[in-house]
């Protein structure tokens, strides 16, 4: 889902690109929660970890029927382990790094950012936490719980940023909106499973593991 | 060399993870379960326009890495990038809210 530089209309990139500065702004204020602990700089290493294996499952590409292939986004992964706004910073820096190798365009990077970063990592961690309300009407484990919850939210997650991206193919006169849109859902609907899966996966394996990674557990509310 | 110490087996970690990710890597690319088909975003344009436009597209820069040709290469460099872009980024965060607070 990484847009090429020449793809937006100078207007559409400018606009992403500063409600990208705006998001990212507003998130260092918000990202203070996690350094408020007296041995918060523990927790940097790991934000390390994570960003290789962001990279790393961004740049491996799995095949998708259809001749096409799709990988790992993991805006809702990063928002679930660290915070919705801190995914919008962390999303930021990785999509510099991949622009630096031609994976994304320079001009884009607000685009891709808006898509991957803002509706990938906080609106897909709102869409976890809306089904982790409803899975605690069951009876289920907490770790299955959230691990179900993020399967969907990431998957649906997704299908929005590749419908949001759609229209920001069209508001730019690339390719008309009744092509654009349901290609990119359509397409999306397939890669989608890859992430819902890797994503649900790596928070299980956490939780197990090491719950105390999970930075909003209490905000998820997994009870 | 306090923070390496305070923080030795978190970078323990991260090393043995950033190596299983480069083996990862090199076992992809060997047995070819990697792709190295068109994403969605790639196959839409391609469907509309052909492969050929999507390749001359204007872009106003040339990214300063796009000579790594070789994707094992290109993987190394970018996971040792990361780690090392992320932790500076929320190491300064640290520091600076830690200040804050004082």
């Amino acid at each position: 889902m990484h847009l090429p530089d020449g793809l937006l209309d100078p207007i559409t990139a400018i606009v992403l690109w500063v409600v990208t500065i705006a998001f990212m702004f507003f998130g260092y204020f918000r990202i203070g929660r996690i350094f408020e602990k007296e041995d918060s700089e523990k927790i940097i290493p790991y934000i390390g970890v994570l960003a290789a294996i962001i990279f790393a499952f961004q740049f491996v590409n799995y095949p998708i029927p259809g001749g096409t292939s799709g990988h790992l986004v993991g805006g809702t992964l990063i928002a679930i382990i660290l915070g919705p706004w801190a995914s919008v910073i962390v999303l930021f820096l990785i999509l510099v790094i991949q622009s630096l190798f031609g994976d994304g365009g320079i001009t884009a990077l607000g685009a891709n950012t808006f898509n991957m970063g803002i509706i990938g990592g906080i609106i897909g961690f709102y869409l976890v936490m809306l089904f982790v309300k409803v899975l605690n009407f069951t009876s289920l484990k907490k770790e299955l719980k959230l691990t179900i919850a993020t399967a969907i939210g990431s998957y649906l997650a997704i299908i929005l940023a590749s419908f949001i991206c759609g229209i920001e193919i069209a508001i730019s006169g690339t390719i008309p909106i009744q092509f654009a849109v349901p290609a990119m859902v359509f397409w999306h609907s397939l890669i989608g499973i890859g992430e819902g899966i890797i994503s649900a996966l790596i928070v299980f394996y956490i939780y197990k593991t090491k719950p105390d990674f999970i930075t909003t557990e209490s905000i998820l509310g997994v009870i | 060399m306090s923070f390496i110490k305070r923080n030795k087996w978190p970078l323990i970690t991260i090393l043995i993870i950033i190596i299983t990710l480069m083996f990862a890597l090199t076992v992809g690319f060997t047995i070819g379960f990697l792709s190295e088909n068109p994403d969605g975003l790639e196959r839409v344009l391609i469907d509309y326009y052909g492969e050929e436009w999507l390749d001359n597209l204007f872009s106003p820069w040339i990214p300063f890495l796009s000579w790594l040709n070789n994707d094992y290469i290109a993987g190394i460099v970018g996971i040792v990038l990361s780690v090392a872009v992320l932790m500076g980024t929320f190491y300064l965060f640290s520091h600076f809210k830690k200040r804050k607070l004082k």
